[in-house]
């Protein structure tokens, strides 16, 4: 079982935002396995990486820096491959289409089938923190603090027959809705905040700004070690 | 109102900015609202500046100029009604912008909007927070309202972001709730030299308060005139406890790496960009030179052909405008 000794390298997308938080949470993790947690800026660093954590930040600033960099191209390829978690802007990049993005558009990587809409709640003095029901994470019962910063809201969910089928880990109550994307149903995809797909992960909020674990824990074991498992 | 479990709880982030010691800063002063969420939380003000971390955010005067800054990656935009250097020439008193102005910013980009307000003019920040910009900066570019009082920034939903020369400075700004902090600098100059030695400073003090016990600690409080908490928890994290960026004479690619290498989180750039040859192409390579601060190799390249720099300004007593940093301390 020698192979099983390889570090399993988990990469940051360094480019804006808030990424030394990730990489804090993930490096406290206790873990069996060895893992190595690196900062990714170029091309270089993203071919050293098992998986991908991409923060929260401004996603048009993320995309302008990751097509200047070199980075775009690589970065659609690694997520064809391999495990990757967006977070509020991450998870903007992630997705297959977006409303409310800046004129002409942005860039996109997708990944997860999903539509989202960019700063869903509008200003700033919109954002807010809420306690929310959790599944499939380590200790379900304890609700886990959602911090949400002008986030964005998934609007549909449409995996097509051939996808991996789409797994909801968080959901908000329906009257924490906008009130222009309100919902009386308690199934409506508007109100999910936090899904798999496959060995991908998505979060609308901010899990990196509380010292819960829980969702760098789920992604790492469940999403991270299982890939790169099979790859070793 | 946020419950305890709500709120983030203090432990050890060696390097996240704005992550630990929030509950000992500020207890979260939100709204509640139906539904159990809390809104304007010192998680959520802070929070904002941890997600433009790494970023650039930009002066700009109207919308066209924010649609470039937008276009060029600026994290968000700071909207005013002329950039330090042009209050520095023209003179007279320099308040709040048009909210009209600003709404027109808001409705052109994405990205997060902030605008200034004079020191201590907390109608200017009521009508501010009324038109939704999603940060104030109570700013000494303006002329100050208020000689002796800041702005108490907890009652307010919308965060703060404030300039300070010192770790005393930045500590009594985040005490009245500053949720973000950044250098003064010199505004309108085109000098880096001031931001230089407000960072230096800041990063000195730091330094030496975190091998400080606990009766040294009280007695550089006094010193510095730092409310003791606050300067505990900076001696403990071994960094301010909000976020903290660059501002103030920052004109070219290596001035922001320059300030990045000294540990800012981010920078600001005022006349920089848009009194510049090519505000496109320098904003760009700002942006890109942020990111890459450590590679000399890539903030060599984006240094390249970016046109005449902003015209810089020695910094003296008498320079025209007089000096900016000393207001509001």
């Amino acid at each position: 079982m020698a192979l099983d000794n390889r570090e399993v390298v988990i990469g940051i997308l360094a480019l804006q935002g808030a990424f030394v938080e990730h990489q804090a949470m993930v490096q406290r993790l206790s873990l069996k396995r060895k893992i190595a947690v690196v900062q990714v800026r170029t091309v270089e660093d993203l071919n050293r990486c098992d998986a991908l954590i991409i923060p929260g930040g401004e996603s048009t600033t993320i995309a302008v820096l990751a097509r200047v960099s070199g980075l775009l191209e690589p970065l659609r390829e690694f997520v064809r491959r391999k495990p990757v978690w967006g977070t509020c802007a991450g998870a903007i990049l992630l997705s297959e289409s977006i409303e409310g993005s800046k004129k002409g558009g942005q860039d996109l990587l997708g990944g997860v089938s999903v539509a989202i809409a960019r700063n869903g709640w509008g200003s700033q003095v919109e954002s807010f923190e809420v306690d929310l029901a959790v599944q499939d994470l380590r200790n379900p019962e304890a609700p886990f603090t959602g911090i949400f910063i002008r986030a964005p809201v998934v609007l549909d969910l449409h995996p097509s027959p051939e996808d991996p089928p789409i797994q909801v880990i968080a959901r908000l109550p329906t009257n924490l809705l906008p009130p222009s994307l309100a919902s009386m149903d308690d199934n409506d995809p508007k109100t999910v905040v936090a899904l798999r797909q496959g060995s991908h992960f998505l979060t609308t909020f901010h899990p990196e700004l509380t010292h819960d674990n829980r969702f760098h824990d789920y992604f790492v074991r469940e999403c991270v070690l299982p890939a790169a498992a099979k790859t070793t | 109102m946020t419950s305890p479990a709500s709120t983030p709880s203090t432990q050890d982030v060696p390097q996240g900015a704005g992550t630990a010691g929030t509950p000992a800063i500020a207890p979260a002063r939100s709204a509640q609202r139906e539904g159990g969420n809390s809104l304007g939380t010192f998680g959520v003000k802070s929070g904002l500046a941890q997600m433009l971390k790494g970023g650039v955010i930009m002066d700009v005067v109207n919308a066209e100029q924010a649609r470039i800054a937008e276009e060029a990656g600026a994290c968000a935009v700071m909207a005013l009604e002329r950039v330090p250097a042009d209050i520095r020439a023209e003179g007279g008193v320099a308040r709040m912008s048009d909210p009209q102005m600003i709404k027109e910013i808001v409705d052109a980009v994405t990205i997060p909007v902030m605008a200034k307000v004079r020191i201590g003019h907390f109608v200017e920040a009521q009508i501010l927070q009324a038109i939704g910009v999603d940060y104030i900066d109570e700013s000494e570019v303006l002329t100050p309202a208020d000689e002796e009082h800041h702005i108490n920034k907890h009652s307010f939903k919308v965060p703060f972001v404030c300039g300070a020369r010192d770790l005393g400075e930045a500590l009594r700004r985040i005490s009245e709730g500053a949720a973000f902090v950044r250098t003064k600098g010199e505004a309108g100059t085109g000098n880096v030299v001031e931001a230089v030695r407000h960072s230096r400073a800041v990063m000195s003090q730091i330094r030496r308060a975190s091998v400080m016990n606990e009766e040294e600690l009280y007695q550089f409080a006094k010193e510095i005139q730092a409310p003791f908490h606050l300067l505990k928890e900076t001696a403990r994290l071994k960094r301010l406890p909000v976020v903290n960026f660059a501002a103030g004479g920052i004109a070219t690619p290596a001035d922001a790496a320059l300030m990045m290498q000294l540990g800012c989180d981010g920078v600001f750039v005022g006349s920089g960009i848009f009194h510049s040859g090519d505000p496109a192409k320098r904003a760009r390579a700002i942006v890109q030179a942020v990111t890459h601060y450590n590679n000399p190799k890539i903030l060599a390249e984006v240094s390249e052909n970016l046109g005449e720099a902003m015209v810089g300004l020695t910094i003296d007593p008498s320079i025209k405008g007089g000096l900016l940093a000393k207001r509001g301390i």
